[in-house]
Protein backbone atom coordinates (compact mmCIF):
# COMPACT_ATOMS: atom_id res chain seq x y z
CA UNK A 1 0.00 0.00 0.00
CA UNK A 2 2.76 2.43 -0.92
CA UNK A 3 2.09 4.77 -3.81
CA UNK A 4 -0.42 2.39 -5.22
CA UNK A 5 -2.28 2.01 -2.01
CA UNK A 6 -3.65 -1.29 -3.17
CA UNK A 7 -0.36 -2.98 -3.63
CA UNK A 8 1.48 -3.64 -0.47
CA UNK A 9 5.00 -4.20 -1.54
CA UNK A 10 7.33 -5.70 0.93
CA UNK A 11 10.85 -6.17 -0.13
CA UNK A 12 12.04 -9.16 1.73
CA UNK A 13 15.44 -8.79 3.25
CA UNK A 14 17.26 -10.80 5.82
CA UNK A 15 17.03 -7.82 8.17
CA UNK A 16 13.41 -8.71 8.98
CA UNK A 17 14.28 -9.18 12.59
CA UNK A 18 16.15 -5.88 12.66
CA UNK A 19 13.06 -4.10 11.39
CA UNK A 20 10.89 -5.77 14.00
CA UNK A 21 13.38 -4.78 16.66
CA UNK A 22 13.45 -1.17 15.51
CA UNK A 23 9.64 -1.07 15.42
CA UNK A 24 9.53 -2.48 18.93
CA UNK A 25 12.00 0.11 20.17
CA UNK A 26 10.29 2.94 18.30
CA UNK A 27 6.96 2.09 19.88
CA UNK A 28 7.93 3.56 23.21
CA UNK A 29 8.00 7.20 24.21
CA UNK A 30 10.43 9.54 22.41
CA UNK A 31 13.87 8.08 21.94
CA UNK A 32 16.62 10.53 21.09
CA UNK A 33 19.30 7.98 20.34
CA UNK A 34 19.96 7.14 16.74
CA UNK A 35 19.05 3.60 15.81
CA UNK A 36 21.66 1.63 13.97
CA UNK A 37 21.14 -1.49 12.00
CA UNK A 38 22.48 -4.74 13.36
CA UNK A 39 24.37 -6.93 10.96
CA UNK A 40 23.76 -10.64 10.66
CA UNK A 41 26.58 -11.61 12.99
CA UNK A 42 25.31 -9.29 15.71
CA UNK A 43 21.74 -10.38 15.20
CA UNK A 44 22.69 -14.01 15.49
CA UNK A 45 23.82 -13.29 19.04
CA UNK A 46 20.38 -12.05 20.03
CA UNK A 47 18.79 -14.53 22.41
CA UNK A 48 15.12 -13.70 22.36
CA UNK A 49 12.44 -16.08 23.47
CA UNK A 50 10.37 -17.39 20.59
CA UNK A 51 6.61 -17.61 20.57
CA UNK A 52 5.03 -20.91 21.51
CA UNK A 53 1.69 -21.86 20.01
CA UNK A 54 -0.68 -24.61 21.10
CA UNK A 55 -4.08 -25.30 19.57
CA UNK A 56 -6.24 -26.64 22.37
CA UNK A 57 -9.48 -28.54 21.81
CA UNK A 58 -9.20 -27.84 18.09
CA UNK A 59 -11.30 -28.91 15.12
CA UNK A 60 -11.19 -27.56 11.58
CA UNK A 61 -13.59 -28.53 8.86
CA UNK A 62 -14.56 -27.02 5.55
CA UNK A 63 -15.81 -28.32 2.26
CA UNK A 64 -18.18 -27.95 -0.62
CA UNK A 65 -21.89 -28.71 -0.42
CA UNK A 66 -23.88 -30.43 -3.13
CA UNK A 67 -25.79 -27.78 -5.09
CA UNK A 68 -29.39 -27.34 -3.90
CA UNK A 69 -32.50 -27.32 -6.08
CA UNK A 70 -31.74 -23.90 -7.51
CA UNK A 71 -28.07 -24.65 -7.92
CA UNK A 72 -27.07 -22.64 -4.85
CA UNK A 73 -24.28 -23.97 -2.67
CA UNK A 74 -23.93 -23.22 1.04
CA UNK A 75 -20.25 -23.94 1.20
CA UNK A 76 -17.65 -23.79 -1.55
CA UNK A 77 -13.94 -24.59 -1.32
CA UNK A 78 -12.26 -24.59 -4.68
CA UNK A 79 -8.73 -24.47 -6.05
CA UNK A 80 -8.59 -23.06 -9.56
CA UNK A 81 -6.19 -21.37 -11.96
CA UNK A 82 -4.31 -24.55 -12.87
CA UNK A 83 -4.11 -25.48 -16.56
CA UNK A 84 -3.74 -28.89 -18.12
CA UNK A 85 -1.03 -29.43 -20.75
CA UNK A 86 -3.62 -28.99 -23.51
CA UNK A 87 -4.66 -25.64 -22.04
CA UNK A 88 -7.92 -26.68 -20.38
CA UNK A 89 -8.83 -25.29 -16.96
CA UNK A 90 -8.31 -27.63 -14.04
CA UNK A 91 -10.72 -27.13 -11.17
CA UNK A 92 -10.16 -28.92 -7.88
CA UNK A 93 -13.26 -28.91 -5.73
CA UNK A 94 -12.43 -29.76 -2.14
CA UNK A 95 -15.46 -31.64 -0.83
CA UNK A 96 -14.08 -31.89 2.68
CA UNK A 97 -10.88 -30.86 4.42
CA UNK A 98 -10.62 -31.66 8.10
CA UNK A 99 -8.23 -31.66 11.03
CA UNK A 100 -9.73 -33.42 14.02
CA UNK A 101 -9.14 -35.90 16.82
CA UNK A 102 -8.01 -39.48 16.20
CA UNK A 103 -10.76 -42.02 15.55
CA UNK A 104 -12.71 -39.75 13.18
CA UNK A 105 -13.57 -42.66 10.87
CA UNK A 106 -12.24 -40.92 7.75
CA UNK A 107 -13.70 -37.56 8.75
CA UNK A 108 -17.21 -38.81 9.51
CA UNK A 109 -17.04 -38.16 13.22
CA UNK A 110 -15.11 -35.03 14.12
CA UNK A 111 -13.82 -34.68 17.67
CA UNK A 112 -11.38 -32.11 19.06
CA UNK A 113 -7.63 -32.60 19.25
CA UNK A 114 -4.67 -30.67 20.63
CA UNK A 115 -1.86 -29.60 18.34
CA UNK A 116 1.43 -29.00 20.15
CA UNK A 117 2.11 -29.53 23.84
CA UNK A 118 2.56 -26.80 26.43
CA UNK A 119 5.96 -28.28 27.22
CA UNK A 120 6.84 -28.67 23.53
CA UNK A 121 4.70 -26.33 21.43
CA UNK A 122 4.75 -25.12 17.85
CA UNK A 123 7.33 -22.35 17.69
CA UNK A 124 7.95 -19.17 15.75
CA UNK A 125 11.23 -17.52 16.56
CA UNK A 126 14.63 -16.32 15.53
CA UNK A 127 17.36 -18.87 16.15
CA UNK A 128 21.12 -18.49 16.23
CA UNK A 129 22.52 -19.93 13.02
CA UNK A 130 25.73 -20.93 14.80
CA UNK A 131 23.72 -23.62 16.64
CA UNK A 132 22.39 -25.22 13.47
CA UNK A 133 25.35 -25.02 11.12
CA UNK A 134 24.60 -21.73 9.33
CA UNK A 135 27.35 -19.52 10.80
CA UNK A 136 26.70 -15.91 11.80
CA UNK A 137 23.13 -15.78 10.62
CA UNK A 138 19.89 -14.98 12.38
CA UNK A 139 17.37 -17.51 11.15
CA UNK A 140 13.62 -17.25 11.15
CA UNK A 141 12.17 -20.59 12.14
CA UNK A 142 8.67 -22.01 12.15
CA UNK A 143 8.77 -25.39 13.81
CA UNK A 144 6.42 -28.15 14.84
CA UNK A 145 7.04 -29.76 18.26
CA UNK A 146 10.59 -31.08 18.31
CA UNK A 147 11.60 -34.70 18.63
CA UNK A 148 12.64 -35.76 22.13
CA UNK A 149 14.92 -38.37 23.74
CA UNK A 150 13.63 -41.91 23.24
CA UNK A 151 13.53 -42.29 27.03
CA UNK A 152 10.90 -39.52 27.30
CA UNK A 153 9.03 -39.70 24.02
CA UNK A 154 6.27 -41.79 22.50
CA UNK A 155 6.41 -44.20 19.60
CA UNK A 156 5.49 -42.14 16.52
CA UNK A 157 3.06 -44.77 15.17
CA UNK A 158 1.59 -46.66 18.08
CA UNK A 159 -1.97 -45.74 18.99
CA UNK A 160 -1.36 -46.93 22.53
CA UNK A 161 2.28 -45.85 22.84
CA UNK A 162 3.47 -45.08 26.36
CA UNK A 163 6.20 -42.73 27.58
CA UNK A 164 9.68 -43.97 26.79
CA UNK A 165 8.66 -45.87 23.65
CA UNK A 166 9.94 -43.49 20.95
CA UNK A 167 11.12 -40.05 19.91
CA UNK A 168 7.83 -38.27 19.17
CA UNK A 169 6.65 -35.69 21.65
CA UNK A 170 2.99 -35.68 20.61
CA UNK A 171 0.98 -38.28 22.50
CA UNK A 172 -1.68 -40.65 21.18
CA UNK A 173 -5.22 -40.29 22.50
CA UNK A 174 -6.06 -42.18 25.70
CA UNK A 175 -9.24 -42.55 27.74
CA UNK A 176 -8.28 -39.49 29.84
CA UNK A 177 -6.67 -37.26 27.27
CA UNK A 178 -7.51 -36.39 23.66
CA UNK A 179 -3.84 -36.47 22.68
CA UNK A 180 -1.88 -34.42 20.16
CA UNK A 181 -2.22 -36.63 17.11
CA UNK A 182 -4.73 -35.47 14.53
CA UNK A 183 -6.71 -37.19 11.84
CA UNK A 184 -6.18 -35.16 8.69
CA UNK A 185 -8.01 -35.72 5.46
CA UNK A 186 -9.09 -34.23 2.20
CA UNK A 187 -11.76 -35.38 -0.20
CA UNK A 188 -11.54 -33.73 -3.56
CA UNK A 189 -12.85 -33.82 -7.04
CA UNK A 190 -10.69 -32.89 -9.99
CA UNK A 191 -12.23 -31.59 -13.19
CA UNK A 192 -10.21 -31.05 -16.36
CA UNK A 193 -12.28 -28.87 -18.67
CA UNK A 194 -15.75 -30.40 -18.61
CA UNK A 195 -14.58 -33.86 -17.52
CA UNK A 196 -15.26 -34.28 -13.86
CA UNK A 197 -13.50 -37.28 -12.33
CA UNK A 198 -14.68 -39.34 -9.42
CA UNK A 199 -13.83 -38.20 -5.92
CA UNK A 200 -10.33 -38.76 -4.66
CA UNK A 201 -9.92 -39.17 -0.92
CA UNK A 202 -6.74 -38.87 1.14
CA UNK A 203 -6.73 -39.63 4.85
CA UNK A 204 -3.96 -39.80 7.44
CA UNK A 205 -4.94 -41.21 10.78
CA UNK A 206 -3.43 -40.13 14.06
CA UNK A 207 -0.79 -38.11 12.20
CA UNK A 208 2.29 -36.68 13.88
CA UNK A 209 4.61 -34.14 12.25
CA UNK A 210 7.06 -33.73 15.13
CA UNK A 211 10.51 -32.55 14.11
CA UNK A 212 9.27 -30.67 11.01
CA UNK A 213 10.40 -27.13 10.39
CA UNK A 214 10.92 -24.32 7.91
CA UNK A 215 13.98 -22.12 8.38
CA UNK A 216 14.56 -19.00 6.32
CA UNK A 217 17.43 -16.57 6.05
CA UNK A 218 19.18 -14.31 3.56
CA UNK A 219 22.22 -15.57 1.70
CA UNK A 220 24.92 -12.88 1.38
CA UNK A 221 26.66 -14.26 -1.66
CA UNK A 222 23.62 -14.86 -3.83
CA UNK A 223 21.63 -12.03 -2.22
CA UNK A 224 18.66 -14.32 -2.10
CA UNK A 225 16.29 -15.97 0.32
CA UNK A 226 17.66 -19.31 1.45
CA UNK A 227 15.99 -21.96 3.53
CA UNK A 228 15.81 -25.42 4.98
CA UNK A 229 12.65 -27.45 4.87
CA UNK A 230 12.03 -30.61 6.83
CA UNK A 231 8.76 -32.51 6.81
CA UNK A 232 8.27 -35.50 9.06
CA UNK A 233 4.95 -37.28 8.78
CA UNK A 234 4.19 -40.38 10.79
CA UNK A 235 0.86 -42.10 10.63
CA UNK A 236 -0.31 -45.62 11.43
CA UNK A 237 -2.49 -45.48 8.32
CA UNK A 238 -2.43 -43.27 5.25
CA UNK A 239 -5.06 -44.21 2.72
CA UNK A 240 -6.14 -43.16 -0.74
CA UNK A 241 -9.30 -44.22 -2.49
CA UNK A 242 -11.63 -43.08 -5.21
CA UNK A 243 -15.38 -42.91 -4.96
CA UNK A 244 -18.15 -42.01 -7.38
CA UNK A 245 -19.12 -38.34 -7.38
CA UNK A 246 -21.98 -38.82 -4.94
CA UNK A 247 -19.73 -40.97 -2.74
CA UNK A 248 -22.07 -43.98 -2.85
CA UNK A 249 -19.68 -46.42 -4.55
CA UNK A 250 -15.99 -46.54 -3.69
CA UNK A 251 -13.13 -48.46 -5.28
CA UNK A 252 -10.48 -50.42 -3.43
CA UNK A 253 -8.71 -48.48 -0.74
CA UNK A 254 -4.93 -48.14 -1.10
CA UNK A 255 -3.67 -48.37 2.44
CA UNK A 256 -0.18 -47.59 3.64
CA UNK A 257 0.16 -48.86 7.19
CA UNK A 258 2.84 -47.46 9.49
CA UNK A 259 3.69 -44.67 7.10
CA UNK A 260 6.81 -42.64 7.90
CA UNK A 261 8.04 -39.82 5.68
CA UNK A 262 11.13 -37.82 6.61
CA UNK A 263 11.67 -35.34 3.80
CA UNK A 264 14.63 -32.94 3.90
CA UNK A 265 14.88 -30.27 1.19
CA UNK A 266 17.85 -28.01 1.75
CA UNK A 267 20.28 -28.38 4.63
CA UNK A 268 22.95 -26.34 6.36
CA UNK A 269 25.53 -27.15 3.66
CA UNK A 270 23.15 -26.94 0.72
CA UNK A 271 20.30 -24.56 1.43
CA UNK A 272 17.29 -24.38 -0.85
CA UNK A 273 17.00 -21.07 -2.75
CA UNK A 274 13.78 -19.42 -3.83
CA UNK A 275 13.48 -17.07 -6.77
CA UNK A 276 11.16 -15.74 -9.44
CA UNK A 277 12.64 -15.19 -12.90
CA UNK A 278 11.99 -12.30 -15.28
CA UNK A 279 9.14 -14.15 -16.98
CA UNK A 280 7.25 -14.60 -13.72
CA UNK A 281 8.14 -18.25 -13.12
CA UNK A 282 8.86 -19.59 -9.66
CA UNK A 283 12.21 -21.31 -9.19
CA UNK A 284 13.24 -23.56 -6.33
CA UNK A 285 16.85 -24.65 -6.37
CA UNK A 286 19.19 -26.77 -4.29
CA UNK A 287 22.70 -25.97 -5.46
CA UNK A 288 25.17 -28.81 -5.88
CA UNK A 289 27.87 -28.99 -3.25
CA UNK A 290 31.17 -27.35 -4.28
CA UNK A 291 33.91 -29.67 -5.53
CA UNK A 292 36.98 -29.86 -3.33
CA UNK A 293 39.99 -27.96 -4.67
CA UNK A 294 42.66 -30.01 -6.42
CA UNK A 295 44.90 -31.76 -3.91
CA UNK A 296 42.57 -31.31 -0.95
CA UNK A 297 41.49 -34.95 -0.94
CA UNK A 298 44.13 -37.69 -1.27
CA UNK A 299 43.94 -39.96 -4.31
CA UNK A 300 42.99 -42.93 -2.17
CA UNK A 301 40.20 -40.95 -0.48
CA UNK A 302 41.59 -41.56 3.00
CA UNK A 303 41.72 -38.86 5.65
CA UNK A 304 45.45 -39.26 6.08
CA UNK A 305 47.04 -37.42 3.19
CA UNK A 306 43.99 -35.19 2.69
CA UNK A 307 43.35 -31.75 4.08
CA UNK A 308 41.69 -32.80 7.36
CA UNK A 309 39.16 -29.94 7.43
CA UNK A 310 38.03 -30.53 3.87
CA UNK A 311 37.87 -34.28 4.37
CA UNK A 312 35.73 -33.82 7.51
CA UNK A 313 33.42 -31.43 5.67
CA UNK A 314 32.69 -33.92 2.91
CA UNK A 315 32.56 -36.81 5.33
CA UNK A 316 29.90 -35.06 7.37
CA UNK A 317 28.00 -34.18 4.19
CA UNK A 318 27.88 -37.81 3.07
CA UNK A 319 27.38 -39.43 6.48
CA UNK A 320 25.02 -37.09 8.35
CA UNK A 321 21.62 -38.85 8.50
CA UNK A 322 19.85 -35.50 9.14
CA UNK A 323 20.55 -34.40 5.57
CA UNK A 324 18.83 -37.42 4.09
CA UNK A 325 15.22 -38.20 3.29
CA UNK A 326 13.47 -41.47 4.12
CA UNK A 327 10.18 -43.11 3.29
CA UNK A 328 9.07 -46.24 5.09
CA UNK A 329 5.80 -48.06 4.67
CA UNK A 330 5.08 -50.91 7.06
CA UNK A 331 2.56 -52.59 4.80
CA UNK A 332 1.25 -51.53 1.42
CA UNK A 333 -2.11 -52.95 0.50
CA UNK A 334 -4.78 -52.46 -2.12
CA UNK A 335 -8.21 -53.70 -1.06
CA UNK A 336 -7.57 -57.06 0.58
CA UNK A 337 -4.25 -57.69 -1.17
CA UNK A 338 -1.06 -57.07 0.80
CA UNK A 339 2.15 -56.11 -0.93
CA UNK A 340 4.34 -56.10 2.15
CA UNK A 341 6.63 -53.34 3.33
CA UNK A 342 8.54 -50.76 1.31
CA UNK A 343 11.52 -48.65 2.27
CA UNK A 344 13.36 -45.90 0.47
CA UNK A 345 16.07 -44.71 2.78
CA UNK A 346 19.01 -42.34 2.81
CA UNK A 347 18.07 -40.20 -0.20
CA UNK A 348 20.38 -37.20 -0.44
CA UNK A 349 19.26 -34.36 -2.68
CA UNK A 350 22.52 -33.35 -4.35
CA UNK A 351 21.02 -30.99 -6.88
CA UNK A 352 17.46 -29.92 -7.50
CA UNK A 353 15.95 -27.25 -9.66
CA UNK A 354 12.23 -26.87 -10.05
CA UNK A 355 10.86 -24.14 -12.28
CA UNK A 356 7.20 -23.48 -12.93
CA UNK A 357 6.22 -22.98 -16.56
CA UNK A 358 3.20 -21.21 -17.86
CA UNK A 359 1.33 -23.59 -20.15
CA UNK A 360 -1.38 -21.11 -21.02
CA UNK A 361 -1.45 -20.53 -24.76
CA UNK B 1 -16.23 -11.32 30.94
CA UNK B 2 -17.49 -8.17 29.23
CA UNK B 3 -19.75 -8.68 26.26
CA UNK B 4 -20.33 -6.34 23.41
CA UNK B 5 -20.94 -6.70 19.76
CA UNK B 6 -19.41 -4.40 17.30
CA UNK B 7 -18.28 -4.25 13.73
CA UNK B 8 -14.69 -3.49 13.07
CA UNK B 9 -12.47 -3.21 10.08
CA UNK B 10 -8.75 -3.32 9.55
CA UNK B 11 -8.77 0.48 9.61
CA UNK B 12 -10.38 0.59 13.03
CA UNK B 13 -7.85 -1.93 14.30
CA UNK B 14 -5.11 0.45 13.23
CA UNK B 15 -6.89 3.36 14.96
CA UNK B 16 -7.20 1.25 18.07
CA UNK B 17 -3.47 0.61 17.96
CA UNK B 18 -2.72 4.32 17.65
CA UNK B 19 -4.97 5.17 20.56
CA UNK B 20 -3.13 2.68 22.68
CA UNK B 21 0.15 4.54 22.19
CA UNK B 22 1.52 5.92 25.43
CA UNK B 23 0.75 9.57 26.14
CA UNK B 24 2.28 11.64 28.90
CA UNK B 25 0.43 11.30 32.20
CA UNK B 26 0.73 14.12 34.73
CA UNK B 27 -1.07 12.70 37.76
CA UNK B 28 1.12 11.36 40.52
CA UNK B 29 0.85 7.63 40.98
CA UNK B 30 0.61 6.11 44.40
CA UNK B 31 1.27 2.46 45.14
CA UNK B 32 -1.67 0.23 46.08
CA UNK B 33 -1.27 -2.02 49.07
CA UNK B 34 -1.93 -5.75 48.87
CA UNK B 35 -5.28 -5.32 50.60
CA UNK B 36 -6.45 -2.67 48.19
CA UNK B 37 -5.20 -4.70 45.24
CA UNK B 38 -7.02 -7.80 46.38
CA UNK B 39 -10.30 -5.88 45.91
CA UNK B 40 -9.60 -5.08 42.30
CA UNK B 41 -11.30 -7.36 39.88
CA UNK B 42 -10.30 -6.82 36.29
CA UNK B 43 -12.30 -7.73 33.28
CA UNK B 44 -12.05 -11.35 32.34
CA UNK B 45 -11.29 -10.74 28.70
CA UNK B 46 -12.69 -9.52 25.44
CA UNK B 47 -15.53 -10.97 23.43
CA UNK B 48 -15.65 -9.94 19.81
CA UNK B 49 -18.27 -10.39 17.17
CA UNK B 50 -18.19 -8.80 13.80
CA UNK B 51 -16.66 -9.09 10.42
CA UNK B 52 -13.47 -8.25 8.64
CA UNK B 53 -13.73 -7.48 4.99
CA UNK B 54 -10.92 -7.05 2.55
CA UNK B 55 -11.70 -5.17 -0.67
CA UNK B 56 -15.31 -6.35 -0.64
CA UNK B 57 -16.30 -3.85 -3.31
CA UNK B 58 -12.82 -2.81 -4.36
CA UNK B 59 -9.78 -1.04 -3.01
CA UNK B 60 -8.84 2.64 -2.92
CA UNK B 61 -6.71 2.59 -6.06
CA UNK B 62 -8.41 3.18 -9.38
CA UNK B 63 -6.31 3.17 -12.51
CA UNK B 64 -5.99 1.28 -15.75
CA UNK B 65 -5.59 -2.04 -13.88
CA UNK B 66 -7.37 -1.71 -10.53
CA UNK B 67 -10.97 -0.64 -10.07
CA UNK B 68 -14.30 -1.38 -8.42
CA UNK B 69 -15.45 -4.98 -8.28
CA UNK B 70 -18.40 -4.31 -10.58
CA UNK B 71 -16.07 -3.20 -13.37
CA UNK B 72 -15.62 -6.35 -15.41
CA UNK B 73 -12.23 -5.51 -16.93
CA UNK B 74 -10.61 -4.32 -13.69
CA UNK B 75 -9.07 -6.22 -10.79
CA UNK B 76 -10.48 -5.25 -7.41
CA UNK B 77 -8.59 -7.44 -4.94
CA UNK B 78 -5.58 -6.48 -2.84
CA UNK B 79 -2.10 -7.39 -3.98
CA UNK B 80 0.88 -8.32 -1.82
CA UNK B 81 4.22 -8.77 -3.56
CA UNK B 82 7.55 -9.80 -2.06
CA UNK B 83 10.92 -10.27 -3.62
CA UNK B 84 13.09 -13.32 -2.95
CA UNK B 85 16.33 -12.21 -4.59
CA UNK B 86 18.12 -8.97 -5.35
CA UNK B 87 17.00 -7.91 -8.82
CA UNK B 88 14.82 -11.02 -9.02
CA UNK B 89 11.12 -11.39 -9.71
CA UNK B 90 8.31 -11.14 -7.20
CA UNK B 91 6.13 -13.71 -5.44
CA UNK B 92 2.62 -12.36 -5.34
CA UNK B 93 -0.52 -12.96 -3.33
CA UNK B 94 -2.98 -11.40 -5.71
CA UNK B 95 -6.66 -10.55 -5.84
CA UNK B 96 -7.11 -10.98 -2.12
CA UNK B 97 -10.68 -10.21 -1.16
CA UNK B 98 -13.60 -11.44 0.84
CA UNK B 99 -15.37 -11.14 4.15
CA UNK B 100 -14.89 -13.14 7.34
CA UNK B 101 -17.82 -12.91 9.78
CA UNK B 102 -17.68 -14.44 13.24
CA UNK B 103 -19.39 -14.33 16.56
CA UNK B 104 -17.65 -15.02 19.82
CA UNK B 105 -13.95 -14.63 19.23
CA UNK B 106 -12.60 -14.31 22.76
CA UNK B 107 -9.31 -13.00 24.04
CA UNK B 108 -8.20 -13.49 27.63
CA UNK B 109 -5.28 -14.42 29.80
CA UNK B 110 -5.56 -17.93 31.16
CA UNK B 111 -3.54 -19.40 33.97
CA UNK B 112 -2.73 -23.05 33.35
CA UNK B 113 -1.60 -25.27 36.19
CA UNK B 114 -3.49 -28.48 35.52
CA UNK B 115 -4.94 -30.59 32.72
CA UNK B 116 -3.38 -31.10 29.27
CA UNK B 117 -2.69 -34.75 30.07
CA UNK B 118 -0.36 -33.78 32.91
CA UNK B 119 1.49 -31.02 31.03
CA UNK B 120 -0.46 -28.24 32.77
CA UNK B 121 1.04 -29.00 36.15
CA UNK B 122 4.60 -28.89 34.79
CA UNK B 123 3.88 -25.78 32.71
CA UNK B 124 2.22 -23.71 35.49
CA UNK B 125 2.21 -20.34 33.70
CA UNK B 126 -0.10 -17.79 32.13
CA UNK B 127 -0.90 -17.87 28.45
CA UNK B 128 -2.84 -15.62 26.09
CA UNK B 129 -5.87 -17.56 24.97
CA UNK B 130 -7.57 -16.72 21.70
CA UNK B 131 -10.88 -18.54 21.76
CA UNK B 132 -11.85 -19.37 18.19
CA UNK B 133 -15.46 -18.84 17.25
CA UNK B 134 -17.12 -22.16 16.49
CA UNK B 135 -17.77 -21.16 12.94
CA UNK B 136 -16.42 -18.40 10.74
CA UNK B 137 -18.56 -17.42 7.78
CA UNK B 138 -16.48 -16.83 4.68
CA UNK B 139 -18.15 -14.72 2.00
CA UNK B 140 -16.44 -14.80 -1.39
CA UNK B 141 -13.03 -15.26 0.17
CA UNK B 142 -10.44 -15.68 -2.54
CA UNK B 143 -6.79 -15.17 -3.28
CA UNK B 144 -4.35 -16.18 -5.95
CA UNK B 145 -0.72 -17.25 -5.67
CA UNK B 146 1.38 -16.02 -8.55
CA UNK B 147 4.91 -15.17 -9.63
CA UNK B 148 5.45 -11.86 -11.33
CA UNK B 149 8.25 -10.03 -13.13
CA UNK B 150 7.40 -6.65 -11.58
CA UNK B 151 5.97 -5.54 -8.26
CA UNK B 152 3.08 -3.53 -9.68
CA UNK B 153 0.92 -4.68 -12.58
CA UNK B 154 1.19 -1.17 -14.02
CA UNK B 155 5.00 -1.31 -14.18
CA UNK B 156 6.59 -1.66 -17.63
CA UNK B 157 7.43 -5.21 -18.69
CA UNK B 158 4.80 -6.71 -16.38
CA UNK B 159 4.45 -10.44 -16.83
CA UNK B 160 2.74 -12.75 -14.38
CA UNK B 161 2.24 -16.50 -14.06
CA UNK B 162 -0.66 -17.51 -11.86
CA UNK B 163 0.13 -20.69 -9.95
CA UNK B 164 -3.24 -21.38 -8.36
CA UNK B 165 -6.24 -19.63 -6.84
CA UNK B 166 -8.27 -20.52 -3.75
CA UNK B 167 -11.94 -19.73 -3.31
CA UNK B 168 -13.79 -20.33 -0.04
CA UNK B 169 -17.39 -19.67 0.84
CA UNK B 170 -19.77 -20.62 3.62
CA UNK B 171 -19.42 -21.71 7.23
CA UNK B 172 -15.97 -22.96 8.18
CA UNK B 173 -15.82 -24.96 11.38
CA UNK B 174 -13.01 -23.60 13.55
CA UNK B 175 -13.34 -24.74 17.13
CA UNK B 176 -10.88 -24.57 19.97
CA UNK B 177 -8.44 -22.19 21.58
CA UNK B 178 -5.14 -20.88 20.34
CA UNK B 179 -2.73 -20.54 23.25
CA UNK B 180 0.17 -18.14 22.79
CA UNK B 181 3.12 -17.84 25.15
CA UNK B 182 6.82 -17.02 25.17
CA UNK B 183 8.84 -20.12 24.64
CA UNK B 184 12.37 -21.31 25.11
CA UNK B 185 15.67 -19.64 24.49
CA UNK B 186 16.67 -20.12 20.90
Amino acid sequence: MATDTRSLLIRYSHCLAAIMLSVALGWHSPLQAELQTLDDAELSEVDGAGIGLVLDNFTFSHGTDQPGENGEQGRIFRITGIKSTDGRDVDITVNHLYIAGAGSNYGENLTPVNLGRLVNPWRIGVVDGNDIGVPNKAILELAAPSKVMASEGYDCMGASAVAGSGTCSSRPATDDWRGERADIGMQMNVAVGGDRSSNLNLHAQSAVIDGSYIRLWGDDERRQMAGQFKLNLYSPEVSINACSQDGSVCGSRITMADFALELAIGNSLQPVFFDVDGGGNFILEVDSIARPAVGQIAANGQRSGSNAETWDYYNSYYSNPDLRSNLRIGNFSVGDRDFGSARVEGMLIQHLKIQTKDLAP
Amino acid sequence: MSRGTFRFSLASLVCFGLQALPVSVLAEMAPLGDDALSDVSGQGGIYLSGDISINEVGGPVENSYFGRCEEQDKKCGARFAYRLKEDGGWMVLDEIRGKFSFEGLTLRVRSIDSGFGGDGEVFDRDVIELGLPDTVRFSDVQFKLAASSTARPTDPGFQQTDIFAIEMQGDVVMQGNLLVFPDGNP
